[in-house]
């Protein structure tokens, strides 16, 4: 266990592209993972909207292939599963590979000057472990009565034997546990090597924010992911082995398990789930927006402290998940207290963002323009989260629309626009060439666009009373008017995925054909960007000394000596006379 | 490109960082058991009866004496790492294969114990009594089983002249996880059998 060690490079095949060590390569592959995962959600998600805008009307194209027995229609069965899956998919093997995976992998190392991870063998086993999980997500579609079908919240006894007896439902419980497991080998690595592997002179309070979101996030897991690996191993138990948890009233003598048992280790784990998600785009859209406007970032003390408030309240607010379970009033006002507070260090990121970009020289590159789109829809899924923190409206908007509409703004669109601005904003440095930046800001416009509207009209429709997870829901008279609305709804979603074309073909043509990469496209100072693009296999050949923040823009002393308005995080000031005003942080 | 400069930290840094990691693991897995314990205690809570009338009571003698066999197990385990760090080598190999053989013993006593129930009418579709019973001790038990099997290896390396008053960082590591496997074997003793 050699750390900072200059590994040699591997020379065979395998060694260098399937079981690397390399933190960058490992990136490169659960990009890849990820975005292939993204895609098949994505075209669940289509089904849905389709199943939603017509409901019984053969499904164009793949509907004959897809659902035979149906002429082409979804059926309830496969639309329990599609919906299910869409989520599940989404959460864990999409966004969470690209975001923790993917940017974890490559930004942590480069970002804080180490060669590597702290532990590389255990990046490749996580990996690894994480495409045994996709591989049994694959399988479970093709057993007996299909894939998982309980909702991806997989609440017991639904998700019990009893409601659905399949084995597809097991293989998604165990591929949740084992890419549970790839998660938190990730995080023991992504903790350690921040703590351990900084580089002399990068303090905590020096650290870009990107990497205090994904270690916020990392330690997030490594507390939460084991919970939910409790929740699931007891479904394993109990769908396969007999035991009695979630099951109620097995027996009049022997007393029963409790349903509602899964629901709180469910949440328990959920609750941090969905800040692990969005820390993460946070930091980059706390780096972007400083980046591009070429200002300091604001308070950028405050955005750090900010986060980890958020971090450490998300462990205290899960039941305002199970506000309609008959929790005791008390507890669910003590609920509803603590997560009402996370707005209020959420805001506070929110107006450090808006103060950065304030009197800036904004650029609008595709990577600016994605922060700017999370920092929008991130703001509508706040406000809405708002109204389900809140007993009083969340017991009427519970299960509805309003719910689906609101997570998809905070984690879904949010998660995906900074997702997409990480992969734009340092494609040229993990693949050294540039992406082409019109075909980017085409791709910026239609997404942003569209998937606000998409989520908003289930908003709209929430409100109105459209409960979630319906197969018909013209069934209700009540609901029938929505469905002109629900077809606007899924009109604006085929457009949303239709326009990622321009993202797949772009992103194909820039990892083949693309222009070769400058060493610094952006003109910043953080460590990654004083290496060549594509970096060498052991980062750094001296390892730096930092002197100062990442965010240092448009500072006087550095445009006078240097001539620009950026300096590297490990570049000395050349002396003119007076000291280069580097603040000394506070923490080491 | 220039020259690449080596950065080699000191070992005891090194050390400290696998030591971390190591911690932060544990610190998960404490997580994991914590909510195994959480669902015991919620479904207890909501019994009506614990254990019901029709089915046996857990035995306190062997498992009992089975916590005295863990902690004895980690007592040597320590006692390894102890002379591995006072350079007294020869006795670190005798140690570690006690607390290998007392791991083991752990184990057999717990299969012991699993049948005796098992023939007494206890399976786990009985409900939550006997579901949080074997879930739990199955589950820590595999815990158990992996811990064997790097003493197992532990003592392999020892006997082959491994380890030195320098370098026995593997020893120190997997010392870690087995005081963590025997801390959550004490509560679980305390909460499933006594309690």
């Amino acid at each position: 266990m050699d750390l900072q060690h200059i590994h040699p490079e591997p020379t065979s095949f395998v060694r260098k592209h399937i079981f690397s060590t390399d933190h960058k390569v490992i990136a490169k592959q659960f990009l890849w993972a990820g975005l292939l995962f993204l895609a098949f959600g994505g075209a669940l998600a289509m089904l849905i909207r389709w199943q939603w805008a017509f409901p019984g009307e053969p499904v164009p194209v793949v509907g004959p292939m897809l659902f035979q027995n149906s002429g082409g229609a979804i059926t309830p069965s496969s639309y329990n599963a599609i919906f299910t899956m869409h989520g599940l998919i989404m959460i864990f093997f999409a966004i969470t590979p690209i975001m923790i995976g993917a940017f974890g992998n490559f930004c942590i190392p480069l970002m804080i000057g180490a060669r590597d991870m702290a532990f590389p063998t255990l990046n490749m086993l996580s990996f690894w472990t994480f495409v045994v999980s996709q591989l049994l997500v694959i399988v479970s579609f093709f057993v007996q009565l299909g894939s998982a079908a309980a909702g991806w919240t997989t609440y017991a006894p639904l998700s019990t034997q009893v409601g659905t007896p399949g084995l597809g439902q097991t293989l998604v419980v165990a591929a949740v546990f084992v890419t549970g497991v790839a998660t938190i080998m990730g995080g023991i690595n992504y903790v350690t090597t921040v703590v351990r592997l900084r580089a002399p002179g990068m303090t905590y309070m020096r650290m870009p924010a990107t990497v205090w979101g994904l270690w916020l996030t990392a330690i997030l897991n490594v507390l939460f992911v084991p919970v939910l690996g409790s929740a699931a191993l007891l479904l394993i138990l109990d769908r396969q082995f007999g035991t009695q948890f979630y099951i109620a009233g097995s027996s009049a003598v022997r007393g029963g398990g409790d349903p509602i048992l899964f629901q709180h280790l469910f949440w328990i784990f959920g609750h941090p789930e969905v800040y692990i998600l969005i820390l993460p785009p946070w930091g980059f859209v706390t780096d972007l927006v400083s980046f591009f406007a070429r200002k300091p970032a604001y308070w950028y003390k405050g955005s750090v402290m900010a986060m980890t408030a958020v971090s450490v309240l998300s462990a205290v607010v899960y039941g305002h998940h199970m506000f309609v379970t008959g929790m005791n009033p008390m507890l669910g006002q003590s609920f509803m207290t603590l997560t009402l507070i996370i707005s209020v260090p959420a805001e506070l990121l929110f107006l450090n963002w808006l103060h950065t970009i304030w009197k800036g020289s904004i650029r609008l590159t595709v990577p600016m323009l994605f922060a700017l789109g999370t920092i929008f829809v991130f703001g509508l899924g706040g406000l809405t989260g708002l109204f389900l923190g809140t007993i009083s409206t969340d017991l009427y908007l519970h299960d509805t629309m309003f719910v689906v509409g609101h997570f998809h703004l905070t984690m879904a669109a949010a998660a995906f626009l900074g997702s997409f601005a990480a992969i734009y904003f340092w494609f040229p440095k993990m693949f050294g060439r540039n992406m082409n930046q019109s075909l980017g800001k085409w791709h910026f416009w239609f997404s942003a666009i569209f998937i606000t509207l998409v989520f908003c009209g289930q908003l709209v429709a929430g409100y109105a009373g459209h409960q979630r997870r319906l197969f018909d829901p013209y069934q209700y008279t009540f609901l029938q008017h929505l469905q002109p609305l629900n077809r606007w709804t899924s009109y604006f979603g085929f457009i949303l995925a239709a326009s990622q074309v321009t993202f797949v073909v772009n992103f194909f043509q820039s990892v083949f054909a693309g222009t070769k990469a400058e060493q610094n496209p952006w003109e910043i100072g953080t460590l990654e960007w004083t290496l060549p693009s594509p970096p060498v296999h052991h980062n750094f050949d001296v390892i730096p000394q930092v002197h100062r923040g990442p965010h240092e823009f448009s500072n006087p002393e550095v445009k006078k000596t240097l001539g620009r308005d950026w300096i590297g995080q490990d570049e000395e000031l050349p002396k003119t006379g007076k000291a280069p005003a580097a603040p000394a942080a506070a923490a080491s | 490109m220039g020259a690449i400069v080596p950065y080699p930290p000191p070992r005891a840094r090194q050390e400290w960082t696998a030591y971390l990691g190591m911690v932060i693991f544990l610190g998960s897995w404490a997580m994991m058991f914590g909510a195994l314990f959480f669902a015991y205690g919620m479904v207890r809570a909501r019994a009506t009866a614990w254990p019901p009338p029709d089915l046996p009571e857990l035995p306190l003698l062997l498992p009992g004496l089975n916590t005295l066999v863990l902690a004895a197990s980690s007592a040597a385990l320590q006692l390894a790492v102890h002379w591995l760090r006072s350079g007294k080598l020869p006795r670190v190999g005798p140690a570690l294969g006690a607390s290998l053989a007392l791991g083991a013993v752990f184990l057999a006593l717990q299969m012991v114990t699993w049948s005796s129930l098992w023939d007494e009418g206890l399976n786990p579709s009985g409900g939550p009594y006997p579901s949080v019973f074997y879930a739990l001790t199955c589950f820590h038990a595999v815990h158990v089983l992996v811990g064997v099997g790097a003493l197992a290896w532990l003592c392999r390396c020892a006997f082959l002249g491994k380890y030195s008053a320098a370098r026995f960082l593997p020893v120190r590591l997997w010392a870690l996880y087995w005081h963590f496997v025997g801390a959550v074997w004490g509560v679980m003793y305390l909460t499933i059998y006594v309690v």
